[in-house]
C-alpha cells in the first residue's frame, strides 16, 4: 500500500532535497571563518546574503531583472513560435526539410554566444542584440524537438483521424501538434535555460543594463559579494521559470503516459 | 446493384531497399451489403494490407469499388477498427468518440444522444472522462469500437481489433461484435488470424496464400446467431467449418515455411 503522503511528508521531502545545499554553504561558511578562503576572491556566505539584502532593498535589482527577463522571455516566444513552425514544416514537407536539415545539423552544436559580438556589430548595444541571441539559442531545440514530435507520429493515428474525416489542413492541429505537443514541452524547457544563459552573456558582452551588465560591473569593480548576490537572484528567478513550466506542463500533459510518473 | 465492396485485380509491392516485396498479386473479392467476411491466412500474407488498401489507406494497382465507385482515399463510410493504440491519446473516451461527429459539424443535442448511446453500449458509463492511458486493453477497444460507430459509417474494417486481448476478453468483445453486427448489418470485412473467431462471427470466410497473397479458398458459414456461444462452438456445424478452414490456413502456412527454407 502507498503511505499516505501530508503536508509534513512534503515538507520533509523537500528538506532532504535541499541538505545537500545547505551543507556545501554552511561548509563554505566554515571555511571563509576560519580564514581558509581570502575574502577580496571569495566572500563568504554571510557577505553574500548582507550585499543581497542591500540589493534587494534598492530598486536597482529589480529594474535589471525586469530587463533581463523582457529580454529572455521576448528572445523565447519568438524562438518556439518559429521553431515549432519550422519543425512542422521540416517534418511535413520532404523539399522544405532537404534545405532546412543541413542548416539546422550544421548550426544545431555552435555556440550561439560566439555570434553575440556580431548581432551588436549589426543591432548595435542593447535589447535587439540580446533578443536576436536569445532567439537564435532557442530557434534550435524548438525545431529539433517538434520536428520529431510530428516525424514519430503513428500512422494508425493519422489513419484514424482522416477515417473519421479530418481535412488534410487541419491534421496539422487535430493530430500533429497534439502528438507533438510532450516533445514540444521538451524543447521548451531546453529554450528557457539557454535564454537565461544568452541574455545574461550578451549583457555582459553587449549591454548597458540588465543583471548580466550588473554581475559584469560587480566583477570589474572587484565587490564579489554584490556579484555573487546578483547571481543568486538570477539563479532564483530561472529556477522558478523552471518550476513554473514544469507545472504548466503537468496541467498540458494528463492524458501523458509522464503523468502517471508524479511529480 | 453494384455489390457493397469490389476488390478488383488488386495487387501490391512494397519498395523497399533491395527492389520490392510484392505483398499482393491480383486479389479479388465480392462483398454483399451485410455480410461479415473474415480473411485469414499465414502471418505476413498481406491480410492487413489488403484491408489498408479498402481503406483508402495505401495505394494499390487495381480497382476498389465501394457501391460501384472507385476508392481513392480514406471515407466516413468506411470506418476502421485498428489492433491497438489507435486512441487518440490527448482526448478522453468521450472526446474520441466525439471526434468523429465534430468532423461533421454536428449539433450539440444530437451529439450528446449518440455519445450517450454508444457509452452504454460499450458499458463505459462512469469512465466518459478518463484517458486511454487509464483503461485497460478490451476498454481501449471498445471505445475505438464506439469511436467508428459514431460516424454511423455503412461498412467497417476491422484489422485483428481483439488481437491483443486475452482470451477472456476476447470472447466477450467477440460477442459484442457479433451483436453489433446482427442490430445494425453493417458491411463487415475484418482480417484476423484466429480461426475460431472467424468462424463464430463471419458469414464468409476468405484463406489468402503467403506472399504474395491471393485468395486462395472461401467457405460459406450458415450457423444461427440466435444460439449463444456455448451451443455454436458445441455444434458438428460449427466444428466441420472450423476444421476445414485450419487445414486450409495450415497448407499455406506450410507452403510459405517450405517456400522460405534454403
Amino acid at each position: 500500500m502507498r503511505p499516505e503522503r501530508t503536508i509534513a511528508g512534503a515538507a520533509g521531502d523537500a528538506a532532504w532535497r535541499v541538505a545537500p545545499l545547505v551543507m556545501l554553504v554552511a561548509l563554505w561558511q566554515a571555511a571563509s571563518a576560519a580564514g581558509l578562503l581570502n575574502p577580496a576572491f571569495a566572500p563568504s556566505p554571510r557577505a553574500i546574503a548582507l550585499a543581497l539584502l542591500d540589493l534587494l532593498t534598492g530598486g536597482e535589482i529589480g529594474r535589471n531583472l525586469l530587463i533581463t527577463l523582457f529580454r529572455s522571455f521576448t528572445g523565447l516566444a519568438l524562438g518556439a513560435v518559429a521553431g515549432i513552425w519550422l519543425g512542422l514544416m521540416m517534418a511535413r514537407s520532404r523539399v522544405f526539410n532537404a534545405y532546412v536539415a543541413p542548416i539546422v545539423g550544421g548550426t544545431y552544436s555552435l555556440p550561439k554566444s560566439a555570434l553575440i559580438p556580431l548581432f551588436a556589430l549589426w543591432f548595435g548595444i542593447g535589447s535587439t542584440t540580446a533578443i536576436c541571441a536569445v532567439f537564435l539559442a532557442c530557434l534550435l531545440p524548438m525545431v529539433v524537438n517538434t520536428a520529431h514530435g510530428v516525424t514519430t507520429t503513428p500512422r494508425v493515428l493519422t489513419w484514424s483521424a482522416h477515417a473519421l474525416g479530418t481535412r488534410e489542413r487541419k491534421m496539422l492541429t487535430r493530430i500533429y501538434l497534439r502528438h507533438a505537443l510532450p516533445d514540444i514541452f521538451t524543447g521548451l524547457r531546453i529554450a528557457l535555460g539557454f535564454s537565461f544563459v544568452l541574455a545574461i552573456s550578451s549583457e555582459m558582452i553587449a549591454s548597458t543594463s540588465g543583471i548580466g551588465k550588473l554581475v559584469f560591473m560587480y566583477g570589474e569593480n572587484g565587490t564579489y559579494d554584490y556579484m555573487f548576490a546578483a547571481i543568486v537572484c538570477i539563479v532564483i528567478v530561472a529556477f522558478l521559470a523552471d518550476r513554473a513550466l514544469l507545472a504548466i506542463r503537468r496541467q498540458a500533459l494528463r492524458w501523458h503516459e509522464s503523468a502517471a510518473e508524479g511529480s | 446493384m453494384p455489390p457493397k465492396i469490389e476488390i478488383r485485380g488488386v495487387s501490391k509491392t512494397y519498395v523497399t531497399g533491395r527492389g520490392g516485396v510484392q505483398a499482393l498479386r491480383g486479389t479479388n473479392l465480392k462483398l454483399d451489403a451485410g455480410e461479415f467476411v473474415s480473411i485469414v491466412g499465414p502471418s505476413g500474407c498481406g491480410k492487413s494490407t489488403l484491408l489498408y488498401i479498402v481503406g483508402g489507406f495505401l495505394e494499390a494497382d487495381g480497382d476498389v469499388l465501394v457501391e460501384g465507385r472507385r476508392v481513392s482515399g480514406p471515407g466516413t463510410e468506411r470506418g476502421v477498427v485498428f489492433q491497438e493504440y489507435a486512441l487518440f491519446p490527448w482526448l478522453t473516451v468521450r472526446g474520441n468518440i466525439v471526434y468523429g461527429l465534430d468532423e461533421k459539424a454536428m449539433a450539440g443535442a444530437e451529439r450528446d444522444a449518440i455519445v450517450a448511446r454508444l457509452i452504454a453500449l460499450i458499458g463505459l458509463e462512469g469512465f466518459e472522462d478518463r484517458f486511454p492511458r487509464e483503461l485497460s486493453g478490451g476498454m481501449k477497444q471498445r471505445v475505438a469500437i464506439a469511436r467508428t460507430l459514431a460516424c454511423d459509417p455503412s461498412i467497417l474494417l476491422l484489422d485483428e481489433p481483439l488481437g491483443a486481448l486475452d482470451a477472456q476478453t476476447r470472447e466477450i468483445m467477440q460477442d459484442e461484435l457479433l451483436r453489433i453486427w446482427v442490430d445494425t448489418r453493417k458491411t463487415v470485412l475484418m482480417v484476423t488470424h484466429d480461426v475460431n473467431e472467424a468462424v463464430y462471427l463471419s458469414n464468409r470466410i476468405c484463406v489468402m496464400s503467403a506472399r504474395p497473397g491471393q485468395i486462395v479458398e472461401e467457405f460459406t458459414v450458415n450457423l444461427d446467431r440466435n444460439k449463444t456461444r456455448e451451443e455454436i462452438f458445441l455444434s458438428d456445424a460449427f466444428n466441420k467449418v472450423r476444421n476445414e478452414v485450419w487445414l486450409s490456413v495450415r497448407r499455406q502456412a506450410l507452403a510459405a515455411a517450405k517456400a522460405d527454407a534454403p
